[in-house]
């Protein structure tokens, strides 16, 4: 509401240097506090090895041309894109079918909501054992992380398709699956992407986790290891990149739907 | 009768389920797959062997600490955020930003600066916990229509009447789905913590099962730790629907 209160006002050249100075500028400000506080912080009772924000920020040119960190980064990327694809695919079918048939949702319903809240780190013992220390251990938990919160969500989505919408392909003797195909999916689309925006999350959580613990080379790894080996600034730009991702994937899905779905207001469907 | 009805959907999955279990339990390699009774007969071994419930304790100390931490961090921050405006501007895009960072990432760097005590595994639980409930409450904070304080104002209404009546009523439903968020990040928190850092509690628990190749007792203590998972976010929930009454 408040933003777009903004964003209306911001047309007009007064509203904007107003805005500048109401919002634009104690972020800023805060921000800068921030690193500062950081700075004096690690200079004063830090040894010289630990992050501070000058040798960060001095590190990064020398980060982004390493080709093992453009490595490592490729393939989590890669890892967490096939992950949250093949999450995607299979959760909104089992979604679709839990919210369209209350059998199949009695049936595995606690199920969902019962692996949904099992910490997925936990898993990680078990999926090294069945799939090695390898890649496909990565991918096994970026999809446990990843496909129930899209489960829950196209369920949910499914679930408030409109009675009206549902009648009218009835009675056009609309068969199932293009019922569900082409009426249920595109009706329950804003949860979806509610879904895949908490699941990008996840997923990105997941691929670091397994690379911490089964020391399968990607950006995680790549943390862990130059941390380990005292090289925390090149480490940072690490974590740096990956509150990146998880920010810019938010950003992405809200935009998205805002751009898309304008009729549709967020709500906190299970978050 | 109808409560027999009402239930009926829920025992034949969960039957279904435990059946299933077994089956493939019975039917693959025991290095893979335990069945549910070997499981069970497991778990009872750890229980009775007296080691399971101080690493249970372990884990729960572990996870009150940092937890609580959050909560008399996070709420009294958020609250105060959202009753001065520039401050919550200026925090604001930090907060969303620390929220969807990946808590985890930073588990090598506190490894490396505080080692392995307890304070660090309190420090790893706090950081994941702690955001979602700032998230959550300066969220709410934005909810608050200004007229509503300034027309408070202009009725001379004192703080402590305006904190009663505008600011806890339409931020707190908000800080409790962040407590709920909380409860399950500060779960997979306290694990990667035992995981990662010294090694306690029920993340022991499951490492040295499997470093040991003892499936059974991986599958055992992921029953636990799960069953802890459903029961928090259960709590969890309750917790937010008592307050989600307050929403409007």
């Amino acid at each position: 509401m408040n933003a777009s209160l903004t964003v209306g006002a911001a047309r007009s050249g007064v509203a904007l240097s107003d805005r500048l100075r109401t919002t634009f500028m104690p972020r800023l400000l805060t921000g800068f506090v921030i690193l500062l506080a950081w700075e004096i912080v690690v200079r004063a009772f830090a040894p010289a090895y630990v992050a501070k924000p000058t040798t960060v920020i001095m590190a990064i040119p020398r980060v982004i041309a390493d080709p093992a960190f453009l490595r490592a980064t490729g393939t989590t990327l890669a890892a967490v894109a096939e992950g949250l694809a093949i999450a995607l695919i299979f959760g909104t079918i089992i979604g679709l079918l839990m919210g369209r048939s209350p059998m199949f949702e009695r049936g595995i319903r606690h199920y969902v909501n019962g692996f949904y809240a099992v910490p997925m780190i936990v898993v990680l013992p078990l999926f090294s054992l069945w799939f090695g220390y390898s890649g496909a251990t990565r991918i096994a938990t970026i999809i446990f992380a990843a496909i129930f919160s899209i489960i829950i969500n196209v369920a949910d989505g499914a679930r408030s398709v409109p009675r009206e919408y549902m009648e009218v392909a009835r009675s056009f003797r609309s068969g199932r699956l293009s019922t569900l195909v082409g009426i249920v999916l595109p009706s329950s689309m804003p949860y979806l992407l509610a879904g895949i925006r908490l699941a990008a999350g996840r997923a990105l959580i997941g691929a670091v986790v397994a690379e911490f613990f089964i020391s399968v080379g990607g950006l995680g790894y790549y943390i862990l290891y130059n941390s380990r080996s005292y090289h925390h600034n090149e480490a940072f730009v690490g974590v740096l990149l990956l509150a990146a991702f998880g920010v810019g994937f938010e950003l992405l899905v809200t935009w998205a739907t805002q751009r898309f779905m304008p009729w549709y207001r967020r709500d906190e469907k299970a978050s | 009768m109808e409560n027999i009805r009402r239930h009926a959907p829920f025992w034949t999955s969960i039957l279904a389920g435990i059946a299933l279990w077994e089956i493939a339990g019975r039917s693959t390699s025991k290095a893979f797959m335990v069945p549910l009774s070997e499981t069970l007969v497991r778990l009872w071994q750890l229980v009775s062997g007296g080691q399971f419930i101080t690493q249970l304790i372990d884990s729960t100390i572990l996870f009150l600490s940092g937890f609580v931490l959050a909560l008399v961090v996070g709420m009294p921050l958020g609250l105060l955020l959202a009753r001065v405006r520039v401050l919550r501007i200026g925090i604001e895009p930090y907060i969303m930003i620390l929220y969807a960072t990946p808590m985890v990432a930073l588990i090598p760097f506190i490894l490396s600066l505080m080692g392995f005590g307890f304070a660090p595994k309190v420090l790893v639980v706090f950081l994941f916990a702690v955001f979602p409930v700032l998230y959550n409450t300066v969220e709410g904070a934005r909810s608050i229509k200004p007229e509503l304080i300034e027309v408070a104002k202009s009725y001379r209404s004192s703080e402590w009447a305006l904190w009663r009546e505008v600011m806890l009523p339409y931020t707190l439903p908000y800080t409790m789905t962040g407590v709920r968020q909380a409860i399950g990040r500060a779960l997979v928190g306290m694990v990667a913590a035992e995981f990662f850092l010294s090694s306690t509690g029920l993340g022991q628990l499951i490492m040295g099962a499997s470093q040991n190749f003892d499936t059974a007792g991986v599958f055992a203590s992921i029953l636990v730790i799960g069953l802890i998972g459903v029961g928090l976010m259960r709590l969890g929930l309750k917790i937010e629907q008592h307050f989600a009454r307050w929403r409007n």
